[in-house]
């Protein structure tokens, strides 16, 4: 009896050698999340745009590294905020905003990206300007004017912002954004009052919010969400809509009467953004080298039309493709980038200029006029 | 073997000894998930980043005026809620209360099945019904009765049919049930004695199931109180509820400590309100445990 158990735990032995030097095996799966290349987490929006992420980004980053990628959401300020004063960080990569990175790295919830670390060719066909201090600028968005063609049919559309403000040209229900994290469109409105698009830096604040008070009878709803945005323009419960335009790309393209006016557009962009406190740095940048790549950016664009921040990317897209992005060198002539850095600006109180406004946006809106 | 009394004796749990032992349970579970939290909130209203206590964020509530406007609206909102759901739920009561059982049986199910659906879903239906392209519009500018969509929606109008939507069944329920359990032979000895049927109402009927719609009343004011999704939903840029703030300053100004305070005040004027209506009507009443000693 005591020979047979002899046997058994020698063979138990030898498995456990056996498996140890393959690294394979069943002993060493009990712990599967660290002996392999590990895992990242990314924080992003979630929907069609996860989708897309995963088949030309996550896949072949996890084919290609043997690093796992898992994706979270929403990248809001206030749930990094909610891991890192619990001391549980569990994201690694955001997906997000400007104005939420300002928010966040002013919270110190963010870490420095280090340029250095990242492949120098492919930067060189990003805009400087989107080479920010806490954020790599990857799919550009911008405000633009999304019309419903069943009240304006596309060339008598309102094709200016001064436009969207005339209501006596133009009659319908205006949408605006407000909440939601959605700083307010003080551009536009500088734009709408008749400041040239290079010339909106540095901001007229109190003209751009006198001309914001213009446009607050002419709007039917304040959106919080750009989905709901979509919503209201596609169902011509608005007229006109100061949205993401390749929002109203995706949904002129699902049939909806709607279609996008990029005149005037204020573009921005989405970044990727690296959380303090990330147990995983070295497998946030090499994901970050290979997601700037040109051509897996053009294979993005394929999917969903948001314009992609390398220029390398339109030699990967035909003429027809092109034109619905916002970043094709025929529609980037039209806009204007926003300015991340006046909005970035901390003034005297120790707040960013994003902040300030965003607060006398909320006071604003909660007034009566 | 066992003696049958040792086996009996086993049978007997500590809560069947003591039930008591048995309310622990619920308290631990409200004390974790409720009253922690709350305690945690204040804790963010009063206490100053640097470390001590501090009334800063008090003085910040009653000194941004900008503020207080959300605080009218939403009291104002409550109040033609709560006034509205009466005139409505009062006669729609009284009919369940007074009719055959079938009948009544409909009108239970016509309260109770969109008591059941979730807010969320009920606001988005008004969407569809009042918009600009909405069914109701559609047929009101279909038939000529107007030139033009009536502004249903995105606007004050929308958030009160939204909310008495959504909050009748709280009057309807404490008024119908008060009415089901009185007498029915009073209201026939009124009319014996000569009353007029009006009379017997006013005089007897009425008086019977008033503490029914207090207690509805103080149910659907504070429920208004707290609102969120609908005046989000349906309403416009005048329609900012207190609620409505607390995300505003919480999710979009990171302002936790004021979104603390904010969020503490709105529970300290709902507390005062439960504590009126206590006083006025007994705490039984608005709990529903009157009559049931």
């Amino acid at each position: 009896m005591s020979k047979k158990l002899l046997i058994t735990r020698r063979q138990t032995l030898l498995g456990v050698a056996g498996s140890s030097l393959a690294t394979v095996g069943p002993f060493f799966h009990v712990t599967p999340a660290r002996a392999d290349k590990g895992e990242i987490v990314i924080a992003g929006w979630g929907g069609s745009r996860t989708t897309a992420m995963r088949e030309v980004m996550f896949k072949p980053f996890e084919a290609a590294t043997g690093i796992r990628v898992k994706d979270d959401g929403p990248p809001e300020a206030a749930k990094v905020k909610a891991q890192a004063d619990s001391g549980n960080v569990s994201w690694d990569i955001l997906d997000t905003d400007i104005p939420a990175i300002l928010t966040m790295a002013n919270n110190k919830l963010l870490q420095e990206i280090d340029y250095t670390k990242l492949d120098g060719a492919k930067l060189a066909a990003i805009p400087k300007v989107l080479h920010h201090k806490f954020g790599l600028g990857h799919l550009i968005y911008g405000f633009n004017i999304v019309y419903n063609t069943k009240t304006f049919p596309t060339g008598k559309h309102p094709q200016s912002w001064a436009d969207v403000w005339n209501s006596d040209k133009f009659k319908g229900g205006r949408s605006f954004p407000f909440r939601g994290g959605l700083s307010p469109q003080l551009e536009v409105a500088l734009v709408a009052d008749g400041v040239p698009v290079d010339k909106v830096y540095p901001l007229d604040i109190e003209r751009a919010w006198k001309a914001h008070d213009k446009l607050r009878p002419l709007v039917t709803k304040w959106y919080a969400n750009h989905g709901e945005a979509l919503q209201l323009i596609s169902k011509g419960e608005v007229d006109i809509c100061c949205t993401i335009g390749p929002r109203g790309i995706v949904a002129k393209k699902e049939g909806a009467p709607v279609d996008v006016d990029y005149t005037g557009g204020k573009l921005a962009p989405d970044n990727w953004a690296i959380v303090k406190g990330t147990k995983n740095i070295d497998a946030v940048y090499q994901f970050l080298n290979f997601v700037i790549d040109g051509k897996v950016q053009a294979e993005l664009a394929k999917r969903i039309p948001y314009g992609p921040s390398s220029q390398d990317a339109f030699k990967h897209l035909n003429e027809a493709e092109a034109r619905d992005l916002n970043t094709s060198p025929e529609n980037l002539k039209k806009q204007f980038w926003n300015d991340i850095n006046w909005w970035g600006a901390v003034g005297a109180d120790g707040k960013t200029n994003t902040e300030v406004q965003t607060e006398r946006y909320a006071k604003w809106m909660v007034q009566k006029s | 073997m066992t003696a049958p009394a040792a086996v009996a004796q086993s049978h007997i749990r500590p809560w069947q000894a003591r039930p008591g032992l048995m309310v622990w349970g619920a308290l631990g579970f409200l004390a974790a998930v409720y009253l922690l939290p709350m305690l945690t909130l204040a804790g963010w209203a009063f206490r100053d980043p640097k470390g001590g206590f501090t009334l800063a964020q008090l003085v910040k509530l009653f000194a941004e005026d900008t503020y207080h406007t959300a605080f009218v609206t939403t009291f104002r909102t409550a109040a033609i809620t709560t006034v509205a759901c009466a005139l409505l739920g009062y006669p729609l009561a009284y009919l369940m209360a007074t009719t055959t059982p079938r009948a009544r049986m409909l009108l239970t199910a016509a309260v109770m099945i969109p008591f059941w659906t979730s807010v969320l879903a009920r606001s988005l239906a008004w969407v569809i019904l009042l918009g600009k392209r909405g069914i109701i519009n559609d047929w009101l500018v279909g038939s000529g009765l107007t030139a033009a969509p009536l502004p249903l929606l995105f606007n004050s109008l929308g958030v009160q049919i939204g909310m008495i939507h959504v909050l009748l069944p709280f009057m309807v329920l404490p008024i119908w049930s008060i009415l089901m359990r009185a007498d029915k032979a009073l209201p026939l000895a009124a009319r014996s004695l000569g009353a007029s049927p009006a009379r017997a109402f006013l005089h007897v009927v009425l008086p019977l199931s008033l503490p029914g719609l207090f207690a509805g009343c103080i149910l659907v004011f504070m429920l208004a109180v707290g609102f969120y999704i609908t005046p989000a939903l349906l309403g416009g840029d005048r329609d900012i509820t207190i609620a409505g703030l607390i995300e505003m300053v919480v999710r979009d100004l990171l302002d936790w400590p004021f979104g603390a305070m904010l969020s503490l005040a709105l529970m300290a004027m709902v507390g005062a309100i439960f504590a009126l209506g206590a006083v006025i009507a007994g705490a039984d009443r608005i709990t529903g445990m009157e009559g049931r000693e």
